[in-house]
């Protein structure tokens, strides 16, 4: 499989912080990959790393190469970046003051475009891509405040479909979510393999299992393994990683 | 590093489930010795003793399988873990196999009549094989309850050396057998127990490679000795 | 514990309700055509309310684009080192009193009027009255709006600046129109602060007896229409003070009303 994105000595500060250092790892197209380890372990500033998120935040910054296709994402403008590698968030965050069409349509809508059927059939496509169409086809002009919480996160994998990314970042998009709602977007991963390249950070191993082909390993900062998913939770070559997976983390 | 958390439910299960495992082993290498102490002297008590033994191997088996599925279904083991619980899971089948044919041993004694003529004779071989099969057996439940991958990874070599015997003994008797030294009815069932004893053998060659797997995650190929000959020869 | 604070409740509430009572009961028989048809000179206070709305009027369209912006820039762009000093100054100057403000407005005419960059006749006149009601307007409306914008959530502006819409329009589309209640609120209490404000305009739109001529001319106000008509001898005009009294009561009450209103119908919407 190609290498989607490329990292080579990545180390990522929040001020004097350190958050992960010198990370070296290739994410290949159109397969899951999966970060798991403890809390604080930078998983999350390792992915808003990708799509030069991480420098939003105040004196946050990042050395190291990131390559998208062989381009390096510190020349392109950030915009472009967050354009072809979209995001997913935790907390489901839906524009509040945003119908559901508005808010499937906003990327779309605030990058330029004013057609208003290719507004409607970017909206349509997202909607179905994310496995939501049938439930709000009727509602579109309702705010986003109506749905349930797995429901919130469809829609907003929907908008972030919208842009027409090549890459989906999703930051613990399950963990406040039930088991349904979770498994239904799991199996939503599934499906978007097809057409995207998924990153996926989660907390929760049973789910790397699941849905990762790969899976990597963090702690403090550093990467410690990253192999097929199957390899790494029958026989991970590290102690720590056997430590972490099978719960005897102290 | 941090220093290993307990996870208390699922230790206690694996606990249990060594401890078990570990009185499978012996309750097996028990039975196989009684059956070849019991063939040897023609002691139909002894083979009495094999009987009970098979039933409690059997028993014990099943409560081995029912431990496994619910450490599987309520824990969702990975890793060494995982490894373990699969690998015992496998090791109950060869463990109560050998529990088996130490039980047909211990019925073929008793079809033996007690003063059988020329009975050590007869048996040739077969002790040399018993002594030879019991050792594997016993260093392969040994690997097993001390997680000893090393002193296992080439027992199929020994076990080649079972097969020869296995061959020997037959040839032995199928010749007794055609010069009518040997009853034929009489003779067959000494090939049965050694074939037994083979049988024996092969399992505890099982018992050591899955014991590698379960240790070091690796599978090794099996190359059977007859294929092997084949590659010297070649 | 409850009687007391109820006690409490009623002694607050006692002055609010007498003004209220007061000036509607005395102010209601001034409500007549009259009123509102005569200027100042002959009685009537039609100028007053005429250069109240022209004054806020101008006040707010200088005021409240620069005080949303100064918002904008505090809560967008305000978390280093000048934008703790930036705020602090705008806390400073919501503080300031307003008669101050008046001469501060009053002597920075006077001054450019003698390096003669500007006519002397705007030291009394609507354009100084804005330019004290806007400096007093600014920083409060710089602080609502900054609030507003506050208030919502760091998880909104990430989700646009996620799918690549860069910030500038990230602040426009998405968290302008997210804080428009809070942003609306505060600019329509600003207005019903200014609005109230007296001192300032005695020393810049000073007053007059005539309705609006001029943005370089003196203009009235009904603050300085209560003022002086209710300190005249003429029991005519004390009685039309009332009704001033009451017409600026009934406009803040409006003012109250309406941003409330419109709290609710856009959360109703949402």
């Amino acid at each position: 499989m190609a290498v989607k994105i490329h990292v080579e000595g990545l180390s990522a500060w929040y001020g004097a912080k350190k958050a992960i250092q010198d990370i070296g790892m290739d994410f290949a197209e159109h397969e899951v990959t999966a970060i798991i380890g403890p809390s604080g372990c930078g998983k999350s500033t390792l992915i808003r790393c990708l799509n030069r998120m991480h420098e939003t935040i105040p004196k946050a910054r990042a050395e190291g190469k990131v390559l998208l296709d062989g381009e390096d994402i510190y020349e392109l403008p950030a915009v472009t970046v967050r354009r072809r590698i979209g995001m997913v968030f935790q907390k489901a965050n839906p524009f509040p003051t945003m119908s559901i069409y508005d808010n499937v349509a906003a990327g779309l809508r605030l990058n330029g475009e004013r057609n208003r059927s290719k507004l409607d059939a970017g909206v349509l496509k997202s909607l179905k891509a994310a496995a939501l169409w049938d439930e709000v086809k009727d509602s579109l002009d309702k705010g986003g405040a109506g749905l349930s919480g797995g429901q919130q996160q469809r829609l907003c994998i929907a908008r972030a479909l919208a842009v027409e990314p090549e890459v989906l970042l999703m930051d613990e998009p399950c963990s406040a979510l039930d088991p349904i709602a979770t498994a239904k977007i799991e199996d939503l991963i599934f499906d978007l393999k097809k057409g995207y390249t998924v990153v996926i950070v989660t907390h929760n191993m049973q789910q790397a299992a699941r849905v990762a082909d790969k899976t990597a390993f963090l702690y403090l900062g550093k990467l410690v393994e990253f192999k097929n998913t199957r390899d790494l939770f029958e026989r991970p070559d590290q102690e720590l990683t056997e430590k972490y997976i099978t719960g005897r983390f102290g | 590093m941090p220093e290993a958390a307990e996870r208390k439910a699922l230790e206690s299960g694996l606990r249990r489930l060594n401890e078990n495992m570990a009185t499978l082993a012996e309750l097996s290498e028990l039975a196989i010795r009684k059956a070849i102490d019991g063939l040897r002297r023609l002691d139909p008590g002894v083979a009495d003793d094999v009987f009970t033994l098979d039933e409690e191997i059997y028993a014990l088996q099943l409560e081995i399988e029912s431990t496994c599925v619910d450490l599987l279904a309520l824990h969702a083991p990975v890793a060494r873990d995982l490894r373990t619980i699969t690998t015992s899971l496998k090791i109950t089948t060869d463990l109560d196999r050998i529990g088996r044919y130490a039980k047909d041993i211990a019925e073929l004694t008793l079809q033996f009549h007690a003063k059988e003529s020329d009975h050590a004779r007869n048996l040739g071989s077969i002790p040399q094989m018993a002594e030879m099969t019991i050792r594997l057996v016993d260093r392969a439940a040994r690997a097993f309850v001390e997680r000893d991958a090393e002193s296992v990874r080439h027992i199929e070599e020994e076990d080649d050396s079972v097969d020869l015997l296995h061959e020997q003994a037959f040839h032995e008797i199928i010749g007794r057998m055609k010069t009518g030294e040997l009853d034929a009815e009489v003779g067959a069932r000494y090939i049965l127990v050694s074939r037994y004893l083979e049988r024996i053998a092969d399992h505890a060659v099982n018992i050591g490679e899955r014991v590698v797997y379960m240790v070091t995650g690796e599978r090794a190929p099996r190359i059977r000795a007859a294929a092997r000959a084949k590659g010297d020869r070649a | 514990m409850s009687v007391a604070a109820l006690a409490c409740v009623a002694i607050a509430l006692i002055p609010l309700v007498s003004i209220l009572f007061e000036a509607g009961a005395r102010g209601l028989q001034s409500i007549q055509p009259g009123l509102f048809l005569f200027d100042t000179r002959d009685g009537g206070i039609g100028n007053s309310i005429q250069g109240t709305l022209i004054l806020v009027a101008l006040s707010s369209g200088v005021a409240l684009p620069v005080g949303i912006l100064t918002g904008v820039y505090l809560a967008e762009f305000g978390k280093g080192r000048v934008g703790t000093g930036v705020r602090f100054f705008v806390d400073v100057m919501t503080q300031i009193p307003s008669i101050v403000v008046g001469i501060f407005a009053y002597s920075l005419i006077l001054t450019l009027a003698f390096s003669g960059l500007v006519g002397t006749r705007l030291v009394f006149s609507t354009v100084a009255g804005v330019i004290a009601l806007a400096t007093i307007m600014i920083p409060f409306v710089a602080r609502t709006s900054e609030e507003a914008l506050r208030l919502v959530p760091i998880s909104t502006r990430e989700a646009a600046l996620a799918l690549g819409i860069p910030r500038h329009r990230t602040i426009l589309r998405v968290v302008l129109p997210s804080s428009a209640s809070g942003l609306i609120t505060g600019a329509l209490l600003g207005v019903a602060r200014v609005a109230g404000e007296t001192a300032p305009l005695l020393v810049t739109a000073l007053g007059s007896l005539y309705g609006f001529s001029g943005l370089d001319q003196p203009i009235e106000s009904l603050p300085h229409t209560i003022y002086t008509f209710g300190l005249s001898p003429s029991t005519a005009e004390n009685q039309a003070a009332w009704g001033a009294s009451l017409v600026l009561v009934l406009i803040m009450l409006t003012i109250s009303i309406v941003s409330r209103v419109i709290v609710r119908l856009r959360s109703v919407s949402e």
